[in-house]
């Protein structure tokens, strides 16, 4: 009946291949086969969530249990989760449509800070009571994991477990607890409690937090005996022999990354002072060549896409990428298959993959240089000079691209509007490189994408103490950029400040911006992270009800001994390192990549981390 | 040579668009491992078309896909391939494999056959409207197409208009076949509008699915995978 219901829904809405299913290569099993029913949420529409390497990662590890089957859940789009409410359709898992409520485990993606509202909502439309300590057995156990739960405390109400670290490890862990605690009949409350026990595993409702009068936090503390003080990250030593798929799912309906992924490194060790994911995915791992290729193979042949990209948060540090890029053109050049390499940095051997790549599809090249000038970029950290990015889009440009992107940030710790001004000073450097190349070698259209974002300070970064622009101040800062990036061939987007602001609260947040997130989805908020549903004036109500000061979190400057809400989360990375190299930033001291040497910023007391170096 | 592939869109995959199909039907032949020929060029594709473009929303049982091979196969080795790459909602029901100089089977298509299921509503009156409907010399109708809006004269493209109701379920279902040539396309859901305005009222759910794409030989209605 149910499945009739949600069919006959299909014929009302935009997008109707969103909830479809019937997917190339979608796994589905018999429920009454299986002990555990896993329900993986991705808190985003259809056509972004399919394009997460971690969940299709996870999706694999599960179902290649035997004793468990994992099935896909999305945020329905606006139109649908409206009418599904209006005909009390409750959510339903991609797979067999089976509402959400009926799993034993439901794991939600936490990969960005303005997906929380759609949390809310994913389970207030599954019939799962929004705070954990209401649910009962008829509920799924909830887990969330990603990058966000690094620090988890914003959402501490609503999840019953967070998963810190690699997911491969507690994903299969947390199961086979949920199944033994099910088996046996313990009560919810001890299958949480078992859970803390895991490594990388943090339960809320056992701990409980104390703040002073100034609201900052006072003690962060087990409330029973045997609960870990501190929870360390959960990580994989060596990935090459880890799990990974060697088929995927193939969308019907396009998706943002509708190709081939294979993620050939994990974790960054250039040790960009604002980027959260160089710090918390630490140490660096390479999968072997070995191991791409044949995973190569294997997806090529499983999936039939024509297209095929490398990922990792810095594929251009990829050992031996030349000879991957080469081998890889080599090999699937005749089954037409496309190698396109993204976040590629551009002080990375590029000349040799660049002549690689052209033979089969010119792309734009991206370069994400961050900040203006060089003293800026000393001060975050970036390894890039005006000369690399010069000599490399001059090469580029030789080489018959025409279309280059470049990101920035602004607001970064100690920037003036001269570091501004450098940023329109770099995007005059690189068009005039395209007028200098020859008429007759470069090719026609130029188009330089030119972008700056707010920055957006992140636990677990060395600029975690630091205080973020305020709106107006962005604003004023923007208003300068768009004066002074009128240049003929650029094309100038910033981003909107008050999704930066927001971002910002619950990226740094305690456990009192819960209510305002709350708040903010009972007010109709979900899906902020897209401009046309935001509603930043229902945002600011949401903080007024629930007494919630946004700026404490978001414009405040932290002092060095301040106890931090994810204090007791330990990353790998250390405190110490961090204000460390928060000291050095404000120096604009640059810190050279590890690989080149030991920088002590933690990893090390993690076993097999940092092997062979 | 050419591969005439007859499959089935399921009622699961209904709203799958003619784009999204396209792309999966050239990633499952990519998997087969069958000989496809491309087009020359500088960005070379797959040589293949649909006879024709079923709309999102309704399924069909046999519809045909035509694709240009260059190497030798048994029609055999085709459907097992093809099966065993398909996702479960589009299966291959037949193959035939032709010579290059056979027509192209989208022009060889002249009418399509479909079935209507109406539930609830005005399903019983619609179903008993039915033969006075067809007893018409002139249904006129309300064309539109991108460019314009003519009242055109249904009545020839109807070439067969059944209709069975069942009282116990409140089911009536409809089985039309109806012209489907560039000049005289008659879409079931024009067809369904005016037999209901005909009828005075629709029904509570309207459920069409193509069942056949035909071609003519001596007049005569024959499968288009068997012209």
């Amino acid at each position: 009946m149910l499945k009739e219901k949600i069919d006959a829904l299909l014929d009302r809405v935009q997008k109707p291949a969103r909830y479809m299913g019937g997917e190339m290569n979608a796994v589905l099993k018999d429920p009454q086969q299986v002990d555990i029913r896993y329900a993986f949420a991705f808190p985003d529409v259809y056509e972004v969530g399919m394009s997460h390497l971690g969940s299709r990662i996870l999706y694999d590890i599960i179902n290649k249990r035997t004793d468990a089957l994992c099935e896909r859940v999305f945020m329905p789009w606006v139109d649908m989760a409206d009418l599904m409410r209006q005909e009390n359709v409750p959510l339903f898992s991609i797979e067999t449509r089976s509402p959400v409520r009926e799993f034993d485990m439901l794991g939600v993606t936490l990969q960005y800070e303005m997906s929380y509202t759609n949390i809310l909502e994913i389970l207030d439309l599954s019939g799962i009571p929004l705070h954990s300590e209401d649910r009962t057995w008829d509920d799924p156990i909830v887990i969330a994991g990603g990058p966000c739960a690094f620090n988890p405390e914003p959402l501490h109400k609503f999840i019953d477990a967070f998963s810190i670290g690699d997911g491969e490890i507690s994903t299969l862990e947390t199961i086979d607890v949920v199944k033994q605690c099910k088996a046996e009949g313990v009560s919810r409350r001890e299958c949480l409690r078992r859970l803390s026990q895991l490594r990388g595993v943090y339960v809320p409702s056992l701990y409980e937090a104390t703040y002073h009068e100034d609201g900052t936090l006072a003690s962060f503390e087990p409330i029973e005996d045997g609960v870990p003080r501190t929870v360390v990250k959960n990580m994989i030593a060596d990935i090459d022999k880890a799990e990974y798929p060697e088929s995927v799912i193939v969308p019907f309906m396009e998706v943002v990354h509708d190709r081939i992924n294979i993620e050939v490194l994990r974790g960054c060790t250039r040790g960009c002072r604002f980027c959260q994911a160089g710090m918390i995915y630490r140490p660096v791992r390479e999968r072997s060549m070995e191991r791409i290729l044949e995973l190569a193979e294997k997806l090529v042949a499983e999936t039939g896409y024509e297209e095929m990209t490398l990922s990792s948060l810095s594929t251009g540090d990829y050992s031996c990428l030349p000879q991957l890029a080469h081998e890889l053109m080599e090999r699937f050049e005749d089954k037409r298959v496309a190698l396109s390499l993204p976040s590629l940095r551009l002080d990375s051997d590029l000349k040799e993959t660049l002549a690689e790549t052209q033979k089969v599809r010119k792309s734009s090249l991206t370069y994400a240089m961050e900040a203006g000038t060089q003293r800026l970029r000393d001060v975050i950290n970036k390894g890039i000079t005006e000369e690399d990015l010069v000599s490399s889009v001059s090469d580029a440009f030789a080489g018959g691209w025409s279309s280059v992107k470049l990101y920035f940030m602004f607001g970064l710790p100690t920037e003036t509007y001269e570091d501004l001004d450098g940023i329109a000073d770099l995007a005059n450097k690189v068009v005039r490189k395209y007028f200098e190349t020859p008429k007759h070698i470069r090719a026609k259209g130029l188009r330089v994408n030119c972008s700056a974002s707010c920055f957006v300070p992140k636990a677990f970064t060395p600029f975690q103490w630091e205080a973020q622009d305020t709106i107006e101040e962005f604003e004023q800062k923007q208003k300068h950029l768009c004066h002074i990036m009128h240049i003929k061939g650029v094309e100038f987007n910033w981003h909107e400040p008050q999704v930066s602001f927001l971002e910002a609260v619950f990226a740094r947040g305690d456990r009192k911006v819960a209510d305002a997130l709350e708040a903010a989805w009972k007010l109709g908020c979900r899906f902020d992270g897209w401009t046309d549903q935001f509603k930043f004036d229902q945002w600011m109500k949401a903080f007024e009800q629930t007494g919630v000061d946004p700026a404490f979190y978001a414009n405040r400057r932290r002092e060095k001994d301040e106890l931090l809400p994810w204090a007791f989360i330990d990353a790998g990375v250390t405190q110490q390192y961090l204000w460390r190299e928060r000291e050095r930033a404000v120096a604009a001291m640059v810190t050279p990549d590890c690989r080149k040497g030991c920088q002590g910023c933690g990893l090390k007391r993690f076993e097999g981390a940092c092997e062979g170096r | 040579m050419r591969m005439l592939m007859q499959f089935k869109k399921d009622d699961i995959v209904r709203h799958l668009g003619l784009l999204d199909l396209q792309r999966t039907m050239q990633r499952a032949l990519r998997r087969s491992g069958l000989p496809v020929a491309y087009s020359k060029g500088f960005n070379p594709h797959m040589v293949m078309a649909f006879a024709s473009a079923l709309s999102s929303g309704i399924p069909g049982d046999a519809e045909l896909l035509d694709v240009s091979l260059c190497g030798e196969v048994t029609e055999e080795e085709c459907l097992a391939a093809m099966n065993r790459v398909l996702p479960p909602a589009l299966r291959a029901s037949r193959i035939r494999l032709v010579d290059d100089r056979f027509p192209k089977t989208a022009a060889s298509l002249a009418q399509a056959e479909y079935r209507i299921t109406l539930t609830g509503g005005k399903a019983g009156e619609i179903a008993q409207a039915v033969p006075a409907f067809l007893d018409r010399e002139e249904i006129m109708a309300l064309r539109k197409t991108k460019k314009s809006e003519t009242m055109v004269n249904i009545r020839p493209m109807i070439h067969e208009l059944t209709a069975q109701y069942d009282a116990e379920q409140d089911r009536a279902i409809i089985e039309a076949r109806v012209s489907f040539v560039e000049a005289a396309t008659l879409k079931p859901d024009l067809l369904m509008s005016t037999l209901c305005d005909f009828a005075g009222g629709e029904a509570a759910r309207q459920e069409i699915r193509r069942t056949r794409l035909l071609g003519l030989v001596n007049n005569q209605p024959v499968a288009l995978i068997d012209m």
